[in-house]
């Protein structure tokens, strides 16, 4: 149906334009569902460019990927989940983390005093630990078609999580759409699995700009949008955290304090650093 | 326990006697007398504070002990119990057998009581205080009558010491000078006028059942008869006003196999449409399978716990809907995945990191909690994710006692770049057998919050003081920073 639907408009369109102009991006557009109807509510990160650059925001009832760029990134990637359930979840409901037994085992449990420490209410978070993916998919779609909930964060581990496949992606986004309800799905690692996801982020963690003696600092998000059904794929940024107004804020690097000679292993391009590696 | 004892209890800022033991009572000891009186007397007395509390608790238990001899069993505070045998004499040999049979199951407990039988409450409630037997009213002191201690003065300035004294005077002038309330006392005590006793009875669980002549072969069928039970529940738990938090249900199968469910709400609930939902929950999360057979033909549900649970209101704000939606998702979930698994934070008094991460069940109630908030600008002091237990590293530092300078951990390894450190946090000696010896305290940790030269921060530390308390200390890593 939607296929046929497509195809139709695509013929229109042919009469009007020339191929060269039929582009992917003008197909996009013509979908239905990728542009926000102009009464979606929406969430920000707090931050102006990159929430301009998003036309405002992401949807708050949308499904919403966040990828660790590699498992060592599991870290900075749920506390990048975390603080967007935060952000979008309405006043004073929960939010709610879904994990399973072998992500918990592989990458620790979620620490409250840690939580706190980045300014998180720990008196608004449910956990709950499910046997294997299939289960925490489910209960996942249950919170969702709930509105007790005032978002979930998923984590799942592993290359293609047993049950995760488009239909539980579909799912779970018309969960969303339907209760209003986010979900951020972090996995820890990078995927192709197709989604119906809103936005995909990968997320790396960067070096923190070094407090005195050279101790480390606040987390840096290295976000990077690599889908986004509006089309803003490529949008980047190097985020912090800003506890005291619960915001995200633009990470500046300091134009080289005192050059040290771990600069070349700490410093400037961790990118390359790792592919080294 | 031998020798003397009191129990002590406040007034006016005194400690005076409250209880006594035998022995006390034989060394002179009386209730009422100042503790400081009675060890200056006997100074072997062991006294320990009284608890009344703990004393109705008991006397509660105890009643629900003589619920065997009759059902109308009161508790008469601080210390008595009555029972109405009234019709269940019968099941005894006799009244004498039966209250032996009475003093003996106390005397099993470690109680030991005065009893006596009588036509009304309060005149068995008398004559056992006073350890007289039926018949021996007359004898009673006038202070038997339970009257403040005004008017027993008063009686006794008259002359009047006894309950024989009084019954024989004509109660019109009695009243007139005594008040009414005391003649009505001794109408009581002497069998000519009762009081209804308030027998201390427990609610009875609500159970509904239904038998079948013909056995039920289907689920579906299954699934509505206990709807149509919990809705029948439901009106009796509405008269109570109650919700009900815990319902067990079992289906007999016609084959003598019992199939058991339970299902726990999150919150009271009389509502019927979430039982449906929490019991669709249930038949689908079963291990294993529920399997008809031959049919149930007999299909019983019982509310094992509920909650006071008010009228249903009606109220504009989503306050309320809130609350009761997210108890029904909780008791959905709690039970797909287990009471225990969908858990809140709450805190703990430890300092040792993985003893400060405690969780409840999300089930129970909420403790209130608080958490220190950093200082403004300082980066996270604790890791966002915990590794319990910690793991094994192995750790290059340029000296023993220093910051590492790389680990390998998981056959990976980790170049530092940033370090900070140590944090040192002691162990718990005092929970140690011995801990204030030294070497028996347990090991004291360095930890280092530490960046990687992939910008990976992480929590380490050296278990052990390098040299005082260990030769090479272990490292270990213990959380992961964002």
């Amino acid at each position: 149906m939607a296929c046929w639907s497509i195809e139709h408009k695509v013929n229109k369109l042919d009469s009007n334009l020339s191929q060269e102009q039929l582009d992917i991006s003008a197909l996009r557009r013509l979908l239905p569902g990728d542009r926000l109807p102009a009464d979606t509510a929406c969430f920000s990160l707090g931050e102006a460019t990159i929430d301009k650059s998003l036309g405002g925001g992401l949807p708050i009832g949308g499904l919403h990927e966040i990828l660790a760029a590699e498992p060592g990134d599991y870290g900075i990637a749920a506390l990048f989940s975390l603080l967007l359930a935060q952000r979008s979840a309405r006043a004073g409901r929960p939010f709610f983390w879904i994990g399973e037994d072998r992500g918990s085992a592989k990458y620790g449990h979620l620490y409250p005093p840690g939580l706190a420490d980045m300014g998180i209410d720990l008196g608004r978070i449910l956990y709950a630990s499910a046997r294997d993916p299939l289960q925490a998919l489910h209960v996942a779609a249950d919170a969702l078609r709930s509105a007790a909930m005032g978002a979930i964060i998923l984590s799942l581990s592993g290359k293609k999580p047993k049950g995760l496949d488009m239909t539980a992606s579909r799912r779970l986004s018309l969960f969303a759409r339907e209760s209003g309800v986010p979900i951020f799905m972090l996995r820890d690692q990078l995927s192709t699995l197709a989604g119906t996801a809103w936005s995909r982020w990968q997320v790396i963690s960067a070096p923190s700009h070094p407090l005195e003696a050279d101790a480390p600092g606040s987390p840096v998000f290295d976000v990077e949008l690599i889908r986004h059904r509006g089309g803003k794929e490529g949008l980047s940024a190097l985020l912090e955290w800003d506890r005291e107004k619960a915001r995200f804020a633009a990470h500046h690097r300091p134009v080289s304090a005192v050059p040290t000679h771990r600069e070349d292993v700490g410093g400037a391009d961790y990118r390359e650093q790792r592919k080294r590696a | 326990m031998n020798g003397p004892l009191a129990l002590t209890g406040k007034e006016k800022g005194a400690l005076i006697l409250a209880a006594l033991n035998r022995e006390a009572c034989a060394l002179g000891l009386s209730i009422g007398m100042k503790l400081a009186d009675a060890r200056a007397r006997e100074p072997e007395l062991a006294a320990i504070p009284h608890d009344p509390e703990a004393d109705r608790q008991w006397l509660e238990r105890l009643t629900r002990h003589c619920e065997r001899y009759t059902p109308l069993v009161a508790a008469e505070p601080p210390q008595s119990l009555i029972l109405d045998m009234t019709g269940c004499l019968h099941l005894h040999a006799s009244e004498k057998g039966l209250a032996q049979r009475i003093e003996d199951d106390l005397d099993a407990l470690g109680f030991s009581c005065n009893w006596a039988f009588a036509r009304t409450t309060d005149a068995a409630l008398a004559l056992a205080r006073y350890g007289l037997k039926e018949g021996a009213e007359a004898q009673l002191p006038v202070a038997a009558l339970g009257m403040d201690a005004r008017i027993v003065q008063a009686l006794e300035r008259a002359g009047l010491y006894r309950i024989g004294d009084l019954s024989s005077r004509p109660r019109g002038p009695l009243a007139a000078r005594f008040g009414a309330e005391m003649v009505l006392k001794l109408e009581r005590l002497l069998g000519e006028e009762d009081r209804p006793v308030n027998p201390a009875r427990r609610q009875s669980m609500i159970i509904a059942e239904r038998r079948f002549a013909e056995p039920l072969g289907h689920l579906d069928s299954v699934e509505q008869i206990l709807a149509e039970l919990f809705a029948e529940a439901s009106l009796q738990l509405e008269e109570r006003h109650q919700g009900a938090r815990h319902i067990a249900m079992r289906l007999f199968r016609c084959d003598g196999h019992i199939a058991r469910l339970a299902i726990e709400t999150g919150a009271p609930t009389r509502d019927e449409g979430l039982f449906a939902r929490l019991l669709a929950e249930r038949l689908d999360s079963l291990h294993d399978p529920l399997d008809p057979g031959f049919g149930y033909d007999l299909v019983r549900l019982a509310i094992i716990h509920a909650e006071p649970l008010k009228m249903r209101q009606v109220t504009d704000d989503g306050a309320q809907e809130k609350h009761t939606e997210e108890a029904a998702l909780l008791s959905q979930i709690s039970i797909r995945l287990g009471r225990e698994r969908i858990r809140r934070f709450t805190s703990a008094d430890s300092h040792i990191p993985e003893h400060a991460l405690t969780s409840l069940p999300a089930l129970e109630p909420p403790l209130p909690f608080s958490w220190e908030k950093p200082p403004a600008g300082e980066p996270p002091g604790r890791p966002l994710l915990l590794f319990d237990p910690p793991q094994p590293i192995s750790v290059m530092a340029e000296v023993p006692d220093g910051p590492p300078r790389r680990f390998l951990w998981k056959k990976q390894m980790h170049l530092v770049t940033r370090a900070e450190g140590p944090e040192r946090i002691a162990s718990e000696w005092w929970r140690r057998r011995k801990g204030y010896l030294p070497g028996k305290g347990g090991l004291t940790r360095d930890y280092y919050r530490i960046e990687d030269s992939d910008g990976r921060r992480y929590w380490l530390f050296r278990h052990g003081l390098y040299g005082s308390e260990k030769e090479r200390p272990d490292w270990y890593v213990h959380g992961r920073f964002a």
